[in-house]
């Protein structure tokens, strides 16, 4: 498949790369928030085990039943702190709707932006954004009828067929589809928070409607700029839990720390590189309309030709 | 009947992840120790050697509609006064009548749940099934209207699972007694490991079955939501028509068969020495066949697969084998020439993990990962129902733990034997071994009831499950602490053939571990299996101070003497005697003997040496220990545990707020 404009693909890494600093700030709260989600659990735990010869069965592997021991015990040291937990998730996503405003600025204009400039940027777009989310909460439903009409047509055919394998191709075939509809989604409320952004529009509605006419007049250009990159944050993914579970030694904590880390550093880079790709993109498209544009040129200033009028002298 | 739920929570999680290494069975060697040397009783009739005292007779003349799922047969049956007195009224089951919507099972069902899936508190209609005694008689009387349906367990006047009827004049001893039924079986959809589901049929517990005369009067317990069953040996000659295409197995050997010109077929079955007799059938089953030479015979291993499952068709045959080898090895020999394994089909698993004489149910799945031992696991504990149930015939209502709790104990053992440490499961990334699968279980609900407690009495299913299974099993695996596995192995080895083919009880067992082991034991069981006592031993404190602490140069000085405290605690009601081992920084150690008997003890040690570490149970042979993390202290911190459980927490917390962003 072609895309109508290749750089934005290979451009987007190079404006992602570029303002790093985002990338680095993204994750930095990411990781400090989930540090501060473990830390009741990780200090009580720390409590139980730290001065215990058991804590062996979980530093030479990984057993299950001492973690469910652990989780079982009277005092139950590992028992999260779910509240907390998913406390710390929403900050997160806050701050990610609040610096999303910050982040497209910056890409959509290239320029570094000052502190208050970022700021001020993320906070002129953070009520838009706000209501895209709403919006896309909506858009939601639909993509989740969808799972829920899969998930049933996987329970009649599980049900009905002496075979397990059609309720299974049933399921891989839904998830397949809402996966792409989930992609679609995204792309759709990303295009319209370039809008937004690009062109100011303070509307969310009308963004949506541009986003949804220009995605689907482009579909399969940002599609695929959209899904190449959603694979490479996937692929990078997966190595590094095929490393992280099958190749590192039980022991090797520090490596799995940093493998980890690697894993949600490449996920948040790939997402801001979709970002990036898209706000080129635009910019791109919003370039090319514009020549595209026929040049207004005044019309020429009639030349009021003398007018020889013949005078009869008779007639004078 | 393999209490499996736990082990599919597990499976369930633990199957989303990456496809594992798989595991080469390795069978270890087996007891150093000689076995003792028991006598197979067998017993003469009529001239005939038989294992077992033949006290039933069934012939039963079996028709199956695959479409409706529903049974039309006609039995015989011989009871032979072996009593020792005059019987005039017998009681009968009909268990298939539990599953009604006011029997005793499903308002245990509603009130607290069941053992497997089951039907959950609700009711559905399609869990219904029934069995009607159409026509009864003896000695050409008619019965039919004499039969009294009685509830011995409760007060539940809706409950139809047993009934009882008087005959016209009392059977002598040693006379037989000759009913004829006429039922008709409404088979549900599968629930508690009977019924059907789609072209799958799973027939168990289906046939006016008689109870059991023991210690001096009828045993005859209604169905009950976490309960099985007790029955006595005999014969059994089972005819079953249904149609041509359909592939039959059953729990005896196929005699005869004959093909009827309505385009059905008549399977004709036998089986002795046994006490029960199921049956599946399906059009889809795949027959995978082989054979095991044991001590006593050849056996025929025959496997039936459903659809999408024969990736685990040589799993289920190598656990059967390794499991056959085992027993024989170790418990003693298999005396049946055949065991047939039934592969229930995807949603109808609730018909697996079941055990009958010759015939087990496994479970399993299309996408069963190799490092998830799930398929070996059930297939070894079903069978080793063979020997614990199925020969070794104990009263499953009233001392479950006998069964399910002996058999969960050969179950690790066997499995360690066959597949090695990690044998519950075994990925790169994380690992379970048998014996923590069975002491979870235990943990999960250690100390609501006694193990030596009536099946239907327990608080919960959790609890009976937790108890009667885990707690068991741990148990035992604690009493080898005591007396020694090879001593434990011998126990058993003499309870297996001194008590199969006959109904022992839980005093007979621990009889004969304190008869092999040559000890009284009695203060450990009275705690373990009569009592609810909680073990759990602490160290609760290990340093080292200078002896002559007030003197300033003490920390230059390399001859200082050390005086060490190290206390541990008791802090549990379980008393038992533990050993402690207490470790200097100059490589020196030294071991404790406690008693357990007081809540606490303090050892003093005066050395040139400070205190590294001291633990109780070093080799983790306590398993009824509650918390092994409190049963040893180090001075110096090790936080390694704790950095790799912050890694995953971290980890886990970052990706769901990525996940979460998403929406942004």
């Amino acid at each position: 498949m072609a895309s109508a404009r290749p750089k934005a693909f290979l451009s987007g890494l190079g404006l992602t790369w570029k303002w790093q600093r985002l990338v680095w700030w993204v994750f930095a709260v990411c990781l400090v928030l989930a540090f501060c989600a473990a830390s009741g659990s990780i200090g009580r735990l720390g409590d139980g085990i730290n001065h215990s010869l058991a804590s062996k069965r979980l530093v030479d592997g990984f057993e299950i039943s001492a973690i469910a021991e652990l989780a079982s015990a009277p005092d139950a040291p590992l028992q999260a702190s779910n509240t907390s937990s998913t406390a710390y998730t929403f900050i997160f996503l806050i701050f990610m709707l609040f610096s999303t405003g910050g982040i497209l600025s910056t890409y959509v204009r290239d320029e570094y932006p000052s502190t208050s400039v970022f700021f001020e940027a993320c906070g002129y777009h953070f009520w838009r954004f706000l209501r895209l989310m709403l919006w896309l909460l909506v858009a939601l439903i639909p993509v989740g009828i969808v799972a829920a009409v899969g998930g049933a047509m996987y329970g009649h055919l599980d049900e009905a067929k002496i075979s397990p394998f059609p309720a299974v191709h049933a399921a891989e075939g839904t998830a397949i589809v809402v996966v792409f509809l989930l992609m679609v989604v995204r792309l759709w409320f990303d295009m319209a928070q370039v809008i937004a952004v690009f062109e100011d529009e303070k509307r969310m509605h009308k963004a949506l409607r541009l986003a949804a006419v220009l995605v689907a007049q482009n579909f399969l250009s940002l599609f695929w700029l959209y899904f190449r990159i959603s694979f490479i944050g996937v692929l990078l993914f997966a190595a590094g839990l095929h490393i992280w579970m099958m190749t590192l030694a039980p022991t090797a904590t520090v490596l799995a720390f940093v493998v980890s880390q690697l894993m949600i550093l490449f996920w948040i880079g790939t997402r801001m590189w979709q970002r990036a790709s898209e706000a080129l993109w635009y910019r791109d498209y919003r370039a090319t309309q514009e020549a595209m544009q026929p040049v207004w040129t005044p019309a020429p200033t009639p030349v009021i030709e003398p007018v020889v009028v013949a005078v009869d002298p008779a007639t004078t | 009947m393999r209490f499996g739920r736990l082990t599919c929570g597990f499976v369930g999680i633990l199957a989303l992840s990456a496809a594992a290494a798989a595991q080469s069975p390795a069978v270890v060697a087996a007891a150093k120790t000689p076995l003792p040397s028991v006598k197979m009783d067998e017993t003469q009739k009529g001239g005939e050697k038989t294992l077992s005292v033949r006290v039933v007779a069934y012939n039963i003349d079996a028709k199956l509609d695959p479409v409706k799922h529903t049974i039309d047969a006609t039995e015989t049956l011989e009871y032979l006064n072996l009593t020792g007195q005059p019987q005039q009224t017998f009681p009968f089951h009909l268990y298939l009548n539990a599953f009604q919507p006011q029997s005793t099972f499903m308002t245990e069902v509603h009130r607290s749940g069941t053992r497997g899936n089951g039907p959950g508190s609700g009711w559905d209609p399609l869990h219904y099934g029934s069995i009607e005694v159409k026509h009864l008689e003896s000695d050409g009387v008619d019965l039919t209207s004499q039969m009294q349906f009685i509830h011995p367990d409760d007060d539940n006047t809706q409950d139809k699972t047993v009934f009882q009827v008087t005959l016209p004049k009392p059977v002598p001893p040693g006379g037989t007694a000759k009913f004829s039924f006429t039922f008709h079986d409404i088979l549900p959809e599968v629930v508690e490991r009977t019924g059907y589901k789609r072209d799958f049929d799973m027939v168990g517990q289906w046939f006016p079955k008689v109870g059991v005369w023991w210690k001096n009067a009828w045993n005859c317990h209604q169905f009950h939501a976490s309960t099985e069953f007790f029955a006595d040996f005999g014969t059994f000659d089972v005819k079953i028509t249904l149609p041509r295409n359909e592939v039959v197995g059953a729990a005896g050997d196929l005699v005869d068969r004959h093909d009827n010109p309505d385009g059905s077929m008549t399977l004709h079955y036998s089986s002795q020495d046994v006490h029960d007799f199921s049956w599946a059938a399906s059009p889809s089953f795949t027959r995978v066949e082989d054979r095991w030479q044991g001590s006593a015979q050849p056996v025929q291993i025959i496997v039936l697969i459903s659809p999408g499952n024969m990736s685990s068709a040589q799993r289920y045959v190598q656990a059967i084998k390794g499991s056959l080898t085992m027993f024989d090895k170790w418990y003693g020999p298999y005396p049946y020439d055949r065991i047939t394994l039934i592969d229930p089909p995807h949603g109808g698993e609730d018909a697996g993990g079941m055990e009958y004489p010759t015939l087990i149910t496994g479970d399993t799945s299309w996408n069963m990962p190799k490092g998830i031992l799930l398929p070996e696991i059930v297939t070894e504990h079903e069978f080793g129902h063979q020997y614990w149930y199925g020969m070794v015939a104990t009263n499953e209502f009233e001392e479950a733990w006998l069964d399910e709790g002996i058999n969960s104990y050969t179950e690790v053992k066997v499995m360690d034997a066959l597949y090695g440490r990690n044998s519950f499961a075994n990925l790169p990334f994380a690992q379970m071994s048998e014996d923590q699968a069975q002491r979870l279980m235990y943990l999960s609900d250690p100390d609501t009831d006694p193990i030596a407690r009536l099946g239907w009495k327990f608080y919960s299913n959790n609890a009976y499950g937790a108890v009667t299974y885990g707690k068991t099993a741990t148990m035992l695996l604690t009493l080898e602490k005591i007396i020694g596995e090879d001593t434990m192995r011998n126990a058993l080895h003499t309870y297996f053939m001194r008590y199969r083919f006959t109904h022992p009880t839980g005093t007979d067992f621990i009889n004969t571990v304190e008869e092999v082991s040559g000890r009284d034991l009695k203060w450990y069981f009275n705690q373990a299996v009569y009592g609810t006592q909680m073990m759990d031993y602490e160290v609760s404190n290990a340093h080292s101070d200078p002896l002559k602490w007030w003197e300033s140069s003490i920390g230059s000085n390399k001859d200082a003497v050390y005086r060490t405290y190290v206390s541990v605690r008791r802090t549990g009601d379980f008393q038992f005697p533990v050993d402690l081992v207490v470790k200097f920084d100059d490589g020196s150690s030294a071991t404790e003997h406690w008693d357990g008997q007081d809540r606490w003890m303090r050892y003093q040690y005066d050395r040139k040496a400070k205190v590294v570490s001291a633990e109780i149970d070093p080799q983790n042979q306590v398993m009824m220990d509650r918390n092994w993390f409190n049963n040893s202290y180090t001075v110096e911190a090790d936080a390694r545990a704790t950095h790799k459980m912050r890694n995953i927490f971290v980890f886990a917390s970052e990706w769901l707020s990525q996940v979460l962003a998403w929406l942004t």
